[in-house]
């Protein structure tokens, strides 16, 4: 017993200074060098300084993230449409098919993103093979421009974070009882009502659980835009990147991490909220 | 007595010969990047020299920027860009070179020394150089219709140009077509560049510098502002794929080795530099890697195909339009900056 807390304290003051080290301080880091001004060194930081923060709402850095949101809503909404029914066949399928299916589910992870990126530019390039495949069985003659095009990022964000989104579906799917479908049927609910009034309600921490792992990092995901997109529009993660290796605006960069992460902060906040009321309304 | 302590003198001083000349003679630790220097040529120097060669790569100024920068030591030798040769002098990350220990600088063509980034080559020797230009896919438009910059803005370009993901060679582009230099400062001359170029970002297809060969190869785009290492294996891939030096002149770029802070074989470092210098190993060099060589003594070195190859080794005449990148200061860099996000962001 007396080892087990033993074991247990170290493992936990070791977390904690892992997580301090290379989470926190990082970001103490970054957070104070967001207050410099342009070239400042944060050893010999005098002034507090708000001139990065201004910056970010000026019109075409406000735009810039005004787009990579809809991008990532966009994406965590398609990911919604096909993870959801995905999700549910993976719930009721059969002992021997579930792992396996969870299983293909789970294998792009093994490969590196960036290069699955580039996978899908040789299929989706004029040459490639999907081009091929159409002009081959005489349904096109010119080949699809299918590169460069919003629908080859969606193909590419989509495919890299569903599995972000089946997961957490998975996991309400399997929490709810499936006992309260029929009960609902007994009382008369028809297949839409059941839906929407019983099995989205019941699965709601999934989907906004799943809405979140998807939404976050496809706001970062810039360089699958750039590979499948043509890089023609400039998102807030190309931003910060360009801040910190093109311009050398160190601060700039900082600033824009740090607002990037607020904001995210208060999409979790609202969501905590969110589930708040919703467990209320449950009690009540 | 006395002949025990002379022995052990002389063992002690042994030793420490051979501990200084293992610390300063016989390893040189250098970082450049990928892919751009043959393995034989670091296995033939040391052979000769018995200098231990550890090799470090890195694939953007950016990155070997940030080591030095923050790291600051480690390696004896470094090749950052002619912008990036000129910043990191200016921030005292370098080491000066002493030309007098390269008995082979003389064979650098004069047109790669004394340049603006680094007077006098204090700081940098020159390695590899190369252009940014005009790639035309001749099986798409006619080779003919794109001979100069100016030829990018005609609207059969429409959805079918690549251009850098670059703030600074795009802004080449403008530059170079109203006749400024890539290196502009003034903020009037960056404004009529940008003006210049809104013109053109309805006709850009994609922006890439990573592999813009891929676009031009599965005829994606038509015409591309590539590097011409890119150009070069595209055209090696297929021959419909031309590069063009256009008469309003183009970006250039240069390699050069230098001696960053902290480094602690800088004998050795010299001696590199002097060896790959050599114009049979410049020539070596080149003819492995694909890239132009300023050793104008190794182009007696040089395999035909190499040498006679346009995109490789542009004639004098079309290479003297050539301008190389210099560094810009901070506040010429904050203009830049904000031309590009509103090139990109379509205001």
């Amino acid at each position: 017993m007396k080892d087990n807390t033993l074991f247990r304290k170290l493992l936990i003051s070791g977390t904690l200074t892992w997580v301090g080290l290379l989470a926190v301080v990082p970001y103490l880091i970054l957070f104070r060098t967001s207050f410099l001004e342009r070239g400042g060194e944060i050893l010999q930081a005098t002034g507090w300084s708000l001139t990065n923060y201004t910056r970010l709402f000026s019109p075409a850095v406000f735009s810039m993230a005004m787009d990579s949101a809809l991008l990532a809503a966009g994406t965590a909404l398609l990911c919604l449409l096909v993870g959801y029914p995905f999700a549910y066949i993976l719930v009721r399928s059969g002992e021997k098919v579930q792992p396996l299916l969870l299983l293909l589910v789970m294998i792009p992870f093994w490969t590196n993103s960036l290069i699955r990126t580039y996978a899908l530019v040789i299929m989706l390039k004029a040459d490639g093979i999907i081009n091929a495949l159409l002009l081959r069985l005489g349904l096109i003659d010119q080949p699809l421009q299918l590169m460069y095009t919003s629908l080859a990022v969606f193909i590419g964000l989509v495919y890299t974070l569903l599995p972000f989104m089946i997961l957490p579906l998975f996991a309400a799917f399997k929490a709810m009882d499936l006992q309260l479908i029929e009960a609902g049927r007994d009382l008369g609910a028809g297949p839409l009502q059941t839906f929407l009034r019983i099995i989205v309600p019941l699965t709601m921490p999934g989907i906004i659980a799943g809405t979140m792992l998807v939404f976050l990092p496809a706001l970062g995901m810039f360089y699958i835009a750039d590979i499948l997109g043509g890089a023609r529009s400039m998102l807030l993660g190309n931003y910060i990147r360009d801040q910190f290796l093109v311009f050398r605006d160190l601060p700039m960069g900082a600033a824009a991490s740090i607002a990037m992460t607020v904001a995210m902060g208060i999409l979790l906040f609202l969501y905590y909220l969110a589930s708040r009321r919703s467990g209320e309304g449950h009690l009540k | 007595m006395k002949p025990l302590v002379s022995t052990l003198a002389a063992v002690l001083l042994l030793l420490c010969l051979a501990v200084s000349a293992h610390s300063s003679n016989r390893v040189l630790n250098l970082y450049i990047w990928s892919e751009y220097i043959p393995d034989e040529v670091v296995a033939a120097f040391t052979r000769e020299t018995g200098i231990r060669v550890n090799l470090s790569t890195y694939d953007s100024n950016e990155a070997m920027y940030a080591k030095i920068k923050l790291i600051g030591s480690g390696y004896d030798l470094v090749v950052p860009s002619s912008d990036y040769v000129g910043l990191m002098q200016r921030e005292g990350l370098l080491l000066p070179v002493d030309t007098t220990k390269i008995t082979n600088f003389a064979h650098i063509a004069p047109r790669f020394t004394n340049q603006s980034f680094d007077p006098n080559n204090q700081y940098s020797i020159p390695y590899m150089w190369g252009s940014t230009s005009i790639a035309v896919h001749t099986g798409m438009i006619a080779a003919e219709s794109v001979q100069s910059l100016a030829d990018l803005w005609q609207p059969e370009l429409k959805g079918r140009l690549l251009l850098p993901n670059d703030p600074r060679e795009v802004m080449a582009i403008g530059l170079k077509v109203l006749g400024y230099s890539v290196n502009e400062t003034n903020a009037e001359h960056l404004q009529q560049a940008y003006e210049k170029l809104r013109a053109l970002m309805p006709l850009v297809r994609v922006f890439d510098s990573d592999s813009p060969k891929q676009a031009l190869l599965s005829r994606e785009v038509a015409v591309g502002v590539v590097w011409n290492g890119e150009a070069y294996i595209a055209n090696s891939e297929n021959q419909a794929i031309e590069y063009v030096y256009p008469p309003e002149g183009f970006s250039l770029w240069l390699d050069s080795f230098c001696i960053p802070r902290g480094a602690e074989n800088i004998e050795a470092a010299h001696l590199f530099i002097d060896y790959i210098l050599r114009p049979e190993i410049s020539a070596e060099i080149s003819t492995a890697m694909g890239y132009s060589t300023p050793n104008k003594a190794a182009f007696a070195h040089l395999d035909p195909e190499t040498k006679d190859n346009p995109i490789v080794n542009p004639d004098p005449e079309d290479a003297a339009r050539g301008e190389f990148l210099d560094s810009l200061d901070d506040a010429t860099l904050q203009l830049y900056e904000q031309h590009w996000i509103n090139l990109k962001t379509g205001r």
